[in-house]
């Protein structure tokens, strides 16, 4: 798990075609990586994500335009039904992770305050690619 | 003649080419790609006339993300599936196809990094392929 740094700041993101928009509370730095295969699929390689509390997260624009994809038992993905964006994964049936929600590294507003600190699900990474840095990798989460 | 298959998150879209004439598996880190897969989006190029759909071609969704080129997703899950450059000559004949929709093995390796000069802030390349500004 990461451990919640730096102040408080409200950071503003939005989707490739810029029907979604959004702002949140960012109460972390680090941003993590996900190798695991549905973030793969999804994403068409790889989904890296700045966890964020999800009672901060407001949309601004396109609330319509949001659509919803139940990937599991117990989470959730929400995407632009518009572009096609891959936008936040929201656990909102497990009890002790739905009330925060990770947030696509790449929809956040550049020079935000945060930074690639971690590679997760490693085990499952594609075979096309080598994780070459030197941040720290976990099998799962 | 190998075939690969390849489907969204969901499976709602499946599709299967050849892989005799694909090439340039990569890693683009353009404005464009970054926001539409959330973070990194990787394809090879594949002849359009080796390309076909097993299921769901009316599932997927296309967005017109500049004059000369469209992306397509699955309309069900938002999975970030292809570029089509069908305004631009050397182009059109290709479609990019997403790796992350490949079903292993593919037998296939990264070859570079491209659109360099519009990566990301918060994350470095470090894998010594090569970097291609555009």
């Amino acid at each position: 798990m990461q451990t919640d740094k730096g102040p408080a700041k409200k950071l503003s993101g939005k989707c490739m075609c810029g029907a979604v928009a959004f702002e949140f509370r960012a109460d972390r730095e680090d941003v993590t990586a996900c190798h695991c295969g549905q973030c793969r699929s999804w994403s068409g390689h790889q989904w890296a994500s700045l966890n964020a509390p999800f009672e901060s997260l407001a949309i601004k624009i396109g609330d319509d335009a949001l659509g919803w994809y139940r990937s599991s038992d117990y989470a959730r993905r929400g995407f632009c039904r518009e572009c096609g964006s891959s936008l936040f994964w929201h656990a909102d049936k497990l009890d002790d992770y739905k009330h925060r929600i990770a947030i696509a590294a790449a929809s956040i507003e550049h020079d935000a305050p945060m930074k690639l600190a971690e590679h997760i699900f490693v085990a499952d990474k594609g075979h096309y690619y080598e994780i070459t840095d030197d941040l720290p990798k976990k099998d799962q989460y | 003649m190998a075939k690969l298959v390849g489907k969204c998150l969901c499976g709602a879209v499946e599709f299967s080419f050849s892989a005799e004439r694909i090439d340039h598996p990569s890693v683009c880190h353009c404005g464009q790609c970054r926001r539409w897969s959330g973070h990194q989006w990787a394809s090879l190029n594949v002849p359009k006339a080796d390309f076909a759909f097993i299921r769901g071609e009316d599932k997927v969704a296309w967005f017109d993300s500049s004059d000369v080129a469209r992306r397509g997703f699955c309309s069900a899950c938002g999975t970030s599936l292809f570029w089509d450059g069908h305004g631009i000559e050397l182009e059109k004949g290709k479609l990019s196809v997403a790796l992350g929709a490949l079903e292993p093995p593919t037998g296939l390796r990264l070859e570079e990094h491209i659109f360099v000069a519009d990566k990301g802030d918060y994350y470095d390349i470090a894998d010594g392929l090569p970097q291609r500004r555009r």
